[in-house]
């Protein structure tokens, strides 16, 4: 325990509330203030999360969908006022896409957005997979899928590999689990969206299989893969939200790595892009550390020889 | 064995408290350890009815060492022995007696180590000047961050119409709270699952 304050205590020259707040308030206060700060977070315009969507790498069509989806939804509203027929807003989401594309990403932002719009009510997302809702025992799922619908409720539950569900064959429980869904999304429809997200060829394949799922997911959203200068560009981000620099033969290679991946099963993603970011920053310690002086630029910058794709991540 | 640390302000009615719960879970007799500041260790025994007219008073600053007890509390089928460790009251900014800083200072070096807070908060003062004395804000800003802390407003007794616990809801709306009166042993049935429940 801190001495010190306790013997200026003893001496009388500190108050015990400030002696109390040494010793035991001070992470507090530093939590309480982050907080704070939390809640200006949340607080959040929806220029500011429209920014930040804007601002994501690539996505065209994502961006577009969502201003569709914000107008119609805005619309809709002002039909309501004028006691003009409406549309039922129904807003669950097919998500198709390859690892690494953005979905989660979209999905978070998708969520704080509705929130602000009055769409939904907390605006949270839960991400669950398969194991989350299927259970093991005949009437186990149904009860799982409830938990997790009512941890969801009055934001988004997104199911991770959605396909799965119908993966198993005939005596499987994921198709319990996906009429469990279907049911729960019928009773909370007001205060629910769902996302389904896989890869594009097997979410296909399920939906096409499922038929009822096919026409409640009013839409469907392609993310496709990154082009090389997207990932450049998304590399580029991730080495400034780092205060770091990458110099031009720096980039070439990457550009060069990235080329060279293309037709592989990992091409288009940005987590292969994080990786060999956050590598790079290692090696480029390690270079670092063997040499004499080190200046400001050397820590800054990220070279052509700290760059290294061709691990397995 | 857990040790649970009874504190706040002076003449809060922590030594009561301490002597009367021990009588409620059906001691008659305590053994009283005293620690002094200056290092001195005391031990006695003595029936309840003494320690209360010997230890507590409606004076302020009666207690100026660390004292505890060892009592029993039944949990499932057996029981466990806990420590009430009960402190000297702290008071908002410098008290001009040393041997009151001395026995302020034992009470926050005893706080850290225990599992279980029991903030005691005399309630009655709230009636009067409608507010809270700033460390016992400290206290419960504390409490909030860590596990087995309560707060217990005491002299409900003395809060008839309820308007000093009412101030104090408003203020901390989410906090948990076992409102008690330690002179007529009101709300120690609570307490006393409290306890239970965090050790």
């Amino acid at each position: 325990m801190d001495n010190e304050i306790l013997n200026l205590y003893r001496v009388g020259k500190v108050s015990l509330n400030h002696t109390f707040d040494q010793l035991f308030n001070s992470d507090s206060k530093e939590l309480s203030k982050a907080r704070s700060n939390k809640k200006i977070e949340d607080n959040d315009s929806i220029d500011l999360i429209l920014s930040e969507l804007h601002n994501l790498v690539g996505l065209r069509n994502v961006k577009e969908l969502i201003d569709e989806i914000m107008a119609f939804v805005e619309i809709q509203g002002k039909r309501k006022k004028e006691n003009l027929l409406t549309e039922p807003v129904v807003l669950h989401m097919v998500f198709k896409g390859n690892p690494g594309t953005g979905k989660t990403t979209v999905a978070r932002i998708i969520g704080r957005l509705f929130k602000e719009m009055g769409v939904l009510e907390k605006g949270h997302l839960i991400e669950i997979e398969r194991a989350d809702i299927v259970g093991e025992y005949i009437g186990h799922t149904a009860l799982k899928v409830r938990q997790q619908v009512k941890k969801a409720l009055g934001g988004i539950l997104f199911i991770d590999e959605a396909y799965s569900l119908a993966r198993g064959g005939e005596k499987d429980f994921g198709k319990e689990a996906i009429d469990a869904l279907v049911k729960s999304m019928e009773d909370n429809k007001d205060n629910l969206i769902l996302i389904l997200a896989g890869y594009d060829y097997e979410m296909e394949d399920f939906l096409r299989t499922n038929p009822g799922l096919k026409s409640r997911f009013p839409i469907h959203v392609d993310f496709k893969d990154y082009s090389v200068e997207e990932l450049i560009e998304i590399g580029l981000i991730m080495a400034k939200n780092r205060e770091y620099k990458l110099t031009n033969t720096a980039v070439n290679k990457l550009k060069q790595i990235l080329v060279k991946y293309n037709d592989s099963y990992n091409s288009g993603n940005a987590r292969l892009m994080r990786n060999i970011i956050e590598k790079s920053i290692r090696k480029q310690a390690l270079r670092l550390k063997r040499q004499k002086y080190i200046s400001k630029d050397d820590l800054l910058y990220l070279k052509a020889v700290d760059i290294e794709g061709n691990d397995k991540y | 064995m857990k040790k649970s640390i009874i504190v706040g302000k002076t003449n809060a009615g922590k030594t009561l408290f301490m002597i009367n719960f021990a009588e409620y879970i059906g001691l008659k007799k305590i053994v009283l350890k005293q620690e002094y500041p200056d290092g001195k260790k005391l031990s006695k025994e003595m029936s309840t009815d003494l320690a209360k007219s010997y230890l507590s008073s409606d004076r302020e600053y009666k207690t100026q060492c660390i004292q505890s007890i060892c009592i029993d509390l039944p949990v499932y089928k057996g029981k466990k022995e806990i420590t009430l460790l009960d402190t000297s009251g702290l008071i908002d900014g410098i008290h001009p007696k040393l041997s009151v800083r001395n026995g302020i200072i034992q009470t926050l070096e005893k706080i850290q180590e225990a599992d279980i807070i029991l903030h005691m908060l005399d309630i009655a003062l709230l009636i009067d000047n409608n507010t809270l004395s700033e460390i016992d804000r400290q206290i419960i800003e504390y409490g909030r961050n860590r596990k087995g802390y309560v707060l217990i407003p005491n002299k409900i007794d003395l809060d008839k119409d309820k308007i000093g616990l009412h101030t104090l809801r408003q203020e901390y709306p989410k906090q948990f709270m076992i409102p008690i009166s330690a002179l007529y042993k009101k709300g120690f049935d609570e307490v006393k699952a409290f306890v239970i429940r965090s050790i």
